[in-house]
């Protein structure tokens, strides 16, 4: 058995289909006609370029970027200058080519930084791809790979990835990659099983083996015996059919097994994500964050920007319910043009609403643009890191100051839009009940709260034991949090990670939480465990779970969860 | 020829897109624009370059532009990296 590193989940099992590297050696031969030449080696440039953009323009939007970082390198002025200078010489265009590129792929594989090395691997697929041009070699195709094929290869390169045909491909094995290079991310967006790393895979494995490769553990076995074969076949069954599973929940509902109705919607950050909240059948968007629009820029966004970027969302979502979070940045951001300082402290520092009730000019611009996609959809605004009551009344004054404005101007939007608070710190949680007079909703961002709650910062190895949603001080937090929310009739989300963790699905039913806001991948599943659980047995174990005095964690509610 | 001195303020340096895109904006001016960084010149047109000079956040850089719109192409190339390219 071979062993590599899972990189994309599933069981693979098929024929190999070895992709061997074409042997792209050439004598190098010395010119007489540069001229001539160097128009040899322009033709290629052309070629190599148009084929990188006809990849770019059939793959995905992943894909695409990768291409044109790969068309800017093919393009590079100082590497074809080099290489013509060369040619100019006497030497091939060949083996101009092959010292220029062998030049950077030896500076970059040098570097101190995980990045820059990954970059040696672009500089190798875009050489590779011009050597073949200019010694035309009809490069062995991925896109004709029969259906069921395991694809072996030295190193999967992303123009390799581009040409894959999903249906026809049943897995992937690499000798090199890891987790993080391109090629494992995309692997994982075609949802096709990986494994990289395999030590001589090319050698151990020849065209037309049998051969099963395992996503999740990185387990590699050449022409399988009976019993192995049989073994991974039931093991692919139970990953379809955990999959098919939570498909029969598209669609549906998000119920308790006695009927009570949820609201499951998601986190996103940028508008395109809406679409992948609806397609994995998320009913809404639970927290829309802001950031990007401010981090991509080398100025404040204008109002007409935002606007556009909210109602693209809405507009996706149609009528579904978006819940969009004002600027949430501090010091620890680099926002430049925004002159936030460096501060010592920046979690406790000049950060989220307190930074945009003292620079009202952008918290304006922000909430008029808001204000008018809710004339395009079921928009709510939602201020982050509030910890007192003045920061709620501020904020709700300045959208009734940009609605008159917004009146005025004859602009449309929606009069009864709701504006609701992150509770996410401690001090929220702890005056809840006046917080819940004055807000139309609450979300819980559990992330923050876990962390101000336990003083603790997750990222620091040496007090990261701390952080736990599941302390009881933490769960505690988020009971009350969720009884002053209902006591006061408004609904009460979560947007951190422990809402799609299901050891926290029964505390959270018992609690009386009314919406739950995941990651667009986690809908289905969470939908299908909040069916699991009757009021009744979750409040038996939330009475359990609050008597603890250290923290929670019940392996028979983790188990029933995940099957064992 | 016109230079200014500046510091990398992205947290990632010149990493493949803002050397694509800070290249490509580079490229639209006749001029030479290079950078000098850890007494090495590097051409501010080409994105191999740009990487290969490993140049990370914090990075003390001197720009440098030589020929027709000078002055115009040190002002874009300025702001961009003083921008952090946007990012």
């Amino acid at each position: 058995m071979l062993k590599g590193t899972g990189v994309s989940a599933g069981i693979g099992i098929g024929k190999a289909l070895l992709i061997e590297e074409h042997s792209l050696e050439y004598t190098p031969v010395t010119i007489t006609e540069p001229q001539a030449e160097i128009q040899r080696f322009r033709d290629a440039v052309a070629a190599t370029k148009k084929q990188a953009e006809a990849l770019r323009s059939s793959a995905g939007e992943k894909e695409a970027e990768i291409m044109l970082g790969h068309i800017s390198l093919i393009e590079d002025p100082f590497l074809t200058g080099e290489i013509e200078k060369l040619i100019g010489g006497g030497q091939c265009a060949e083996s101009s080519l092959e010292q220029m590129c062998d030049m950077f792929i030896s500076i970059f594989s040098a570097a101190d930084d995980d990045l820059t090395r990954q970059r040696a691997a672009d500089v190798r697929d875009v050489k590779a791809g011009m050597l073949s041009v200019l010694l035309g070699i009809d490069e062995v195709k991925i896109s004709d790979a029969p259906e069921g094929s395991i694809i072996v290869v030295k190193e999967l390169t992303p123009s390799m990835i581009a040409e894959i045909k999903k249906e026809n491909v049943a897995g992937i094995i690499a000798e090199t990659g890891s987790t993080t290079s391109h090629s494992a991310i995309l692997a994982r967006v075609l949802e096709i099983p990986a494994v990289m790393s395999v030590d001589g895979a090319l050698m151990s494995i020849m065209g037309g083996d049998t051969v099963i490769c395992d996503g999740k553990t990185g387990e590699v076995i050449v022409s399988p015996v009976e019993s192995e074969l049989n073994e991974y076949i039931a093991k692919r069954e139970r990953f379809v059919k955990e999959k098919a599973e939570l498909e029969q929940y598209r669609g549906k509902p998000t119920v308790s097994a006695d009927g009570t109705k949820y609201e499951l919607v998601c986190n996103i950050g940028k508008p395109d994500d809406a679409a992948k909240a609806v397609e994995n059948d998320g009913e809404g968007v639970g927290l829309f964050r802001t950031e990007f629009l401010f981090m991509d820029k080398t100025s404040v966004p204008t109002e007409d920007e935002q606007f556009d970027a909210y109602k693209k969302a809405a507009l996706i979502l149609k009528d579904r319910p978006l819940i969009i979070r004002t600027l949430d940045i501090g010091g620890d951001k680099e926002i430049p043009y925004l002159g936030l300082e460096k501060e010592d402290n920046p979690f406790m520092g000049f950060r989220a609403i307190r930074y945009c009730l003292k620079y009202r000019g952008l918290f304006r611009t922000q909430l008029r643009a808001i204000l008018r996609a809710s004339a395009y959809g079921n928009v709510s605004i939602m201020f982050p890191l509030i910890t007192c009551v003045e920061e709620v009344r501020a904020g709700r004054l300045l959208v009734e100051e940009m609605k008159d404005e917004l009146r005025e101007e004859g602009i449309a939007f929606d009069e009864n839009i709701k504006v609701g608070i992150m509770v996410e710190t401690a001090a929220a949680a702890v005056i809840a009940d006046v917080l819940a007079k004055e807000s139309d909703f609450f979300s819980i961002g559990t992330n923050d709260l876990t962390g101000y709650t336990m003083a603790c910062d997750r990222g620091n190895g040496n007090v990261a034991y701390l952080y736990s949603v599941m302390q009881p001080s933490v769960l505690r937090m988020i009971r009350r949090t969720i009884e002053c929310a209902a006591k006061e009739g408004i609904p009460v989300g979560m947007c951190g990670e422990a809402a799609a963790d299901p050891l926290m699905t029964p505390l959270l039913i018992s609690f009386g939480l009314t919406e739950f806001s995941v990651s667009a991948p986690s809908v289905l599943r969470l939908r299908k465990n909040i069916a699991s659980w009757t009021k009744e047995r979750a409040d038996e174990v939330a009475t359990e779970a609050m008597k603890l005095e250290t923290r929670y964690y019940f392996l028979e509610v983790r188990g029933a969860a995940e099957g064992f | 020829m016109v230079s200014k001195a500046l510091v990398i303020t992205n947290a990632q340096g010149f990493h493949m897109r803002p050397a694509s895109v800070f290249a490509g904006a580079m490229a639209k001016f006749p001029c030479k624009v290079f950078i000098k960084f850890n007494g090495n010149e590097y051409n501010a047109k080409s994105p191999l370059n740009l990487m290969a000079a490993c140049m990370k956040c914090g990075s003390e850089i001197e720009l440098v532009c030589d020929g027709d719109q000078e002055n115009e192409a040190l002002a874009a190339a300025a702001e961009m990296i003083q921008n952090g390219f946007g990012e």
